[in-house]
């Protein structure tokens, strides 16, 4: 069983992108969750960040600490509605019955 | 194999359901009628249902509920159905995600 803090622990399933990586990018930029995503990809895979997001900001918070001056982009990971994903079969007035699965 | 829990120690012995043939990956298993994808196929001792698109590494359950996309699999040839929310019918073809090509990418897997 491997620490929970070992640095190869992944913390985005989607894009496979380890706890290391995401320290690494926050210290080496001092950049902002936003800007970390943009880099590594943590939290752009198939789920939409939703299992991730909240880790990768904790984590960017822990590593950089508060900016003396607030990063121009200094919000948290942004999300977008719908929270549960719709396919457009859905959108487009597939029944029940038709889908399925 | 059955791991299922067939008696429970609060909840009683489990109800008489029908069984169910289905397909994953060409291999026929056995499930019951009301058990989703990934319930029926763990309790057949199969936990990864997928490889990682780039990496090729084993995805099996992770959330259970849904959420996280990690256990989407092909079933009936319809892509990224969540094995965890999908119950089992008879006759269904349920195929695993693998690892797939990347001829652009410096030791990338070609096609």
């Amino acid at each position: 069983m491997r620490n929970m803090d070992s640095p190869s622990m992944i913390i985005c399933r989607c894009e496979e992108i380890t706890l290391q990586e995401i320290v690494e990018t926050a210290s080496r930029f001092r950049c902002s969750a936003r800007e970390v995503k943009l880099r590594t990809r943590a939290g752009m895979g198939f789920c939409g960040g939703r299992t991730c997001r909240m880790l990768v900001d904790a984590i960017v918070r822990q590593t950089a600490g508060e900016p003396a001056e607030p990063l121009p982009d200094a919000f948290s990971l942004t999300y977008r509605p719908p929270v549960r994903p719709v396919s457009f079969s859905e959108l487009g007035g597939e029944t029940p019955d038709e889908r399925q699965n | 194999m059955n791991g299922r829990i067939d008696r429970h120690p609060i909840l009683g012995p489990l109800p008489p359901r029908k069984q169910i043939r289905f397909q994953f990956d060409d291999r026929t298993y056995l499930g019951y009628e009301g058990e989703t994808i990934a319930a029926a196929l763990l309790a057949n001792g199969v936990r990864a249902l997928r490889r990682h698109e780039a990496s090729g590494t084993p995805r099996g359950i992770y959330c259970n509920i849904g959420h996280c996309f990690e256990c989407r699999v092909t079933v009936d040839g319809k892509d990224n159905i969540r094995a965890c929310l999908t119950p089992i019918r008879d006759g269904m073809v349920v195929r695993s995600g693998r690892k797939l090509p990347a001829p652009f990418v410096v030791g990338g897997d070609s096609l």
